[in-house]
């Protein structure tokens, strides 16, 4: 298991993508790395910009366990609690011209993982996705 | 690789070549610049992704915009869109507007 510690999240969720994807667990997950990439920066985009609020920043731990079967990553903040899994899910019958703009990231991670769960303990939202990993 | 943009207006059609991603890093500002050509006549907005690696739904959301903000509901063009990149695009329902051409 490895752990990633960013003490200060606000305005950073691109450079944090980028830290969480340069892991060597993550690189190596050759044909997930798309979809793994895609998550990674949506949930960490969200933290950076929503779960410190009124000016507050705070911190984010991610947590990488990775099996010969699959790739498992946790957020946790200190943040406002949030469950992203409770948002509204775009609609996407609606044609291009009237398409809302909200929602697409949690779809896109909930539609790309195997698995994705929401927590909230000691204070922290806690996010886990979970991927299988092929090995070729 | 960049992860860089460039506009440019052509009669009614905007090309716009991309590099690298198009992610939260850059969709912002891509935007931006896009907003500078509304209402100014544009029939289609087309994006060559021969060199676009990655999308994230920041980049989605710049699509969407393109569509719906630049006055006269444009055509969108995808040129050279690898298969990692059309599968998000699949994933939200949106490819049935976009037409996908192999150059």
């Amino acid at each position: 298991m490895k752990t990633l510690h960013f003490q200060s999240v606000k305005g950073k969720g691109p450079e944090i993508t980028e830290a969480i994807i340069a892991e060597e667990d993550i690189k190596s997950c050759k044909k997930e790395f798309f979809a793994l990439h895609l998550v990674i920066e949506e949930l960490a985009v969200n933290i950076a910009d929503y779960a410190y609020s009124d000016g507050k920043d705070g911190y984010l731990d991610v947590l990488i366990d990775k099996t010969p079967e699959e790739i498992t990553i946790t957020f946790k903040d200190g943040g406002t609690p949030f469950n992203p899994l409770e948002r509204k899910m775009p609609d996407l019958d609606l044609p291009l011209e009237e398409r809302g703009i909200g929602g697409l990231g949690i779809f896109l991670t909930i539609k790309k993982m195997d698995e994705v769960k929401y927590d909230y303990r000691n204070r922290e939202n806690i996010l886990t996705i979970k991927k299988k990993i092929s090995n070729e | 690789m960049e992860n860089t943009f460039e506009v440019k207006k052509d009669g009614s059609v905007l090309n716009i070549v991309l590099n690298g991603q198009l992610a939260t890093a850059n969709a912002p500002a891509l935007m931006e610049e896009l907003n500078k050509y509304k209402d100014q006549g544009v029939t289609k907005v087309s994006f060559d992704a021969t060199n676009l690696t990655y999308i994230a739904s920041s980049g989605i959301r710049v699509v969407i915009f393109a569509k719906q903000k630049l006055g006269g509901n444009p055509e969108i063009e995808f040129i050279n869109c690898n298969d990692e990149i059309f599968g998000v695009f699949e994933m939200t329902g949106i490819q049935n507007y976009i037409n996908f051409i192999k150059k």
